[in-house]
């Protein structure tokens, strides 16, 4: 088979270049390892979400190894892998068309002018890779737009001391909100804060084929039976497929991007769905399987030309991956505090919250300044710090919620069962006497050398392949900013009267935030793709999730994954033109 | 020490299975499962009906449903306060899991040789089956075993079966009516899966089918 753009993976990187060169006349193959699922196989199922996981591979059949650093007797530091099947922590995110953007929250926010150019404006920080971007904010500004009006983006233009240049209002009006949406604005104001409505790419109104939201109270995680979360698949690839350019091949898993001795790709070996060898070829390849696993197809496609793996003769591919800084918070409203009124208000499901802030995007507090003694800590001339974002939201998974109830503790301080009687009034009081307003603050995950991809060398998945190994080392500073920000985000949820107020910081990475490990840079020694995305080492190939990026900024990655997409496929498109 | 040759939730030598720290098992957890798995007395006493000939009342009249649903009733018993597991149908939910869903094996196992344990517990304590006891007796029972980490085990499996059931949704065959949501004023998302949507109702994964030659097959 022979195609003229072959894709290797279906998400939010990969749509965008099948949406545009199907739209362009261009023969395009998706190879996606999942199966193909509609609107019609998702459900508000917390046992298919969260209990089973089961839009993801189990375990024993694909998994990864994850190392995490560990201290000897002698107080030395050494890193020790384990796989994830003994661990029970999935790193897998949606492996089905349409791949983790069928299951995100689509908290759409831009990223800022500043991050792109996070050495140039904060400087170096010791320990930490960071490089500016070789391209600017104004350079992928007319490409959100393109999202916000082509994948759909719901939202509202305020004025905030953070705005970043917009050319266009947003296409679609907000998405309804919950009164504690005003909670959230009075008490912000009342403080100083500026509360600022969430961009979501979650459609309002009914536009291009898709429903506009149900509200049907579980969003997040769960995949979209409406078409109204821009996922890669409802958003754009229906349309690419309908374009009839465009094929999806489902559960085909890729396991290598072969090479002549002359470096030029000669195919893609996939197996299909019951284990047989397949290969296609076509004139341009597509890398787009979320970072970790775009950085094992590259390092296991090794050639004669590519020793250590396909367009790593550098050696960076794998390197500085990045997940996202920060942590959660959270804050109870109880009931025996509040009238009826508020109760009510309360206790309403079905539209969002839709409240961020971001007041401290950048941290100009000469406190905050002053714990940094050291030069290159990250502190501009002028004494400001990178900072971040700080999202709310409501959990709802009820399973999850009543779990662990059986467990109190008896008057020794030791853990006991519980049943009967007793479980029956524990459950009753969780359920019945208060709500949770939770936030989760996104900064930059610094990239460091303890931060990378590369194969294992024991474990293998159901293919006989060997797995991603995932180093997850952080950077103190990422604790620092994070615990900033939380602390802030405390301050509001005190101000609007919550009790039992806290959060958590910590270096463990969200899995389900990832870019980095194919960055790309002006210089082929310390990047795998040029500015455009495409490989310094080979012509036609080009990895276009968030695998690209040098630094993350401080929101989570969707959208600027589905941005830089959108630019990129412009360049392929007149790659591909050339080449015809 | 493997669960299946022990005879009582006393075992000193009893460790935490590996499924319960992670229900995702690992391929070399399952070789080293099935390594401890020899002779056929260390098989479970009890075998499933896999095929749902008998209604479920009717399979509650036996071992081992009838002490499951003994033990069920007395996790979640009937009071004003609140639905039992009678009114969420626990029993039938936990019959799903134990028939329909794709539990793992050793789970299944351990929560039947579970039901094994109790009864001979309940045997050598009151001469009597765990079913037949008292409230009170089967409580005392319940507390006796909940000091051993293999009794733990044992009921906080069935105790989150319970919790499950409560707040599934009702296409897994418990939360008739939404009685768990009602009760504890959890409004639940929509669509809701059907029969046939359910999480392992799904379209299958790739997978690596093993084929074989029909030359190979004549020869056998």
């Amino acid at each position: 088979m022979s195609f003229d753009i072959c894709i290797i993976g279906s998400g939010a990187g990969a749509s965008p270049i099948a949406y545009r060169m199907a739209q362009a006349g261009a023969k395009v193959l998706v190879l996606e390892k999942g199966p193909w699922l509609t609107e019609k196989e998702f459900f508000k199922d917390e046992l298919t979400i969260s209990i089973h996981d089961a839009y993801n591979p189990k375990l024993d059949k694909e998994q990864h190894v994850i190392e995490e650093e560990y201290i000897n007797d002698n107080g030395e530091s050494y890193w020790q892998g384990e796989p994830t099947s003994e661990s029970g922590w999935s790193w897998w995110n949606g492996n089905v068309v349409g791949g983790s953007s069928n299951f995100m929250s689509g908290y759409f926010h831009r990223l800022k002018p500043i991050d792109f150019r996070l050495k140039s404006e904060f400087g170096a920080i010791a320990g930490a890779n960071i490089e500016d971007w070789p391209i600017s904010y104004q350079e992928l500004e007319p490409y959100y737009a393109m999202v916000e009006k082509e994948v759909g983006v719901s939202g509202r233009v305020v004025k905030h001391p953070h705005q970043e240049p917009r050319s266009t209002d947003f296409p679609f009006p907000p998405v309804a909100e919950l009164p504690i949406s005003s909670w959230i604005d009075k008490a912000a104001k009342k403080i100083g804060y500026h509360a600022i409505p969430v961009p979501r790419a979650i459609l309002s109104q009914p536009n291009m084929g898709r429903k506009s939201c149900e509200y049907s109270g579980y969003c997040s995680s769960y995949g979209c039976s409406t078409g109204a979360k821009g996922s890669a698949r409802a958003a754009l690839l229906n349309h690419a497929v309908a374009s009839g350019n465009c094929t999806i091949k489902p559960n085909a898993k890729v396991y290598k991007i072969a090479t002549d001795a002359a470096g030029k790709i000669t195919g893609v070996h996939y197996y299909d769905k019951v284990g047989r060898n397949q290969q296609v070829n076509a004139k341009i390849y597509v890398v787009a399987c979320q970072a970790v696993e775009t950085s094992r197809l590259l390092l296991a496609s090794t050639g004669e030309k590519f020793l250590k793996g396909l367009a790593n003769n550098s050696g960076q591919v794998g390197k500085n991956l990045l997940f996202s800084g920060g942590g959660t918070g959270k804050g109870d409203f109880l009931y025996s505090d509040l009238n009826k009124e508020k109760i009510n208000e309360l206790k309403q499901v079905g539209p969002f919250i839709n409240r961020a802030l971001q007041d401290w995007y950048q941290i100009t507090d000469i406190d905050f300044a002053k714990k940094f003694t050291q030069k290159n800590s990250g502190i501009s001339t002028n004494g400001s710090a990178k900072g971040g974002t700080i999202d709310f939201l409501f959990h709802q998974n009820p399973i999850a919620r009543a779990r662990g109830h059986q467990w109190q503790y008896d008057e020794n301080n030791n853990e006991q069962l519980i049943w009967g009687e007793q479980l029956k009034q524990a459950l009753k009081q969780e359920f019945t006497s208060y709500k949770t307003l939770r936030f989760e603050v996104f900064n930059d995950w610094l990239p460091t050398d303890d931060c990378f991809v590369s194969l294992d060398d024991d474990v293998t998945d159901q293919w006989g392949d060997p797995v991603a190994k995932v180093r997850i080392g952080y950077h103190d500073h990422d604790l620092v900013v994070g615990e900033y920000l939380s602390k802030k985000a405390e301050i509001l949820l005190d101000a609007l009267g919550a009790k039992n107020i806290s959060s958590s910081v910590s270096g463990y990475p969200a899995t389900n935030l990832m870019a980095g490990g194919c960055r790309f840079g002006n210089d082929p020694k310390t990047s795998v793709l040029n500015k455009n995305c495409q490989a310094h080492e080979v012509d036609n190939l080009y990895v276009t999730d968030g695998s690209f990026m040098p630094t993350g900024g401080s929101v989570p990655y969707t959208f600027t994954i589905y941005a830089n997409a959108f630019r990129v496929a412009d360049i392929i498109q007149q790659h591909w033109e050339k080449l015809s | 020490m493997n669960f299946l040759s022990m005879k009582s939730f006393f075992d000193i030598d009893y460790q935490t299975p590996i499924f319960f720290k992670n229900k995702q098992l690992s391929r070399r957890a399952l070789l080293k499962s099935a390594a401890g798995m020899g002779s056929v007395s260390a098989l479970p006493v009890f075998s499933l009906s896999l095929h749902e000939q008998k209604s479920l009342a009717l399979l509650a009249q036996t071992d081992p449903w009838l002490t499951l649903d003994a033990t069920l009733n007395q996790l979640l018993p009937k009071s004003e306060t609140g639905p039992s597991a009678i009114d969420i149908h626990a029993l039938a939910y936990l019959h799903q899991v134990m028939t329909v869903h794709p539990t793992e094996e050793d789970e299944k196992a351990f929560i039947l040789k579970g039901v094994g344990w109790l009864n001979s517990y309940a045997n050598s304590e009151k001469s009597q089956s765990f079913a037949t006891l008292l409230f009170e007796e089967k409580e005392l029972l319940l507390k006796g075993i909940s000091q051993s980490q293999a009794g733990r085990n044992w009921l906080n499996i069935l105790l989150n079966y319970i919790l499950e059931a409560m707040l599934a949704p009702p296409s897994y065959s418990s939360n008739g009516g939404d009685i768990g949501w009602q009760w504890l004023e959890h409004k639940a998302g929509f669509p809701l899966p059907e029969k046939g949507q359910r999480y392992f109702e799904l379209p299958a994964r790739a997978n690596i089918i093993k084929l074989t030659r029909l030359s190979d097959q004549e020869l056998k």
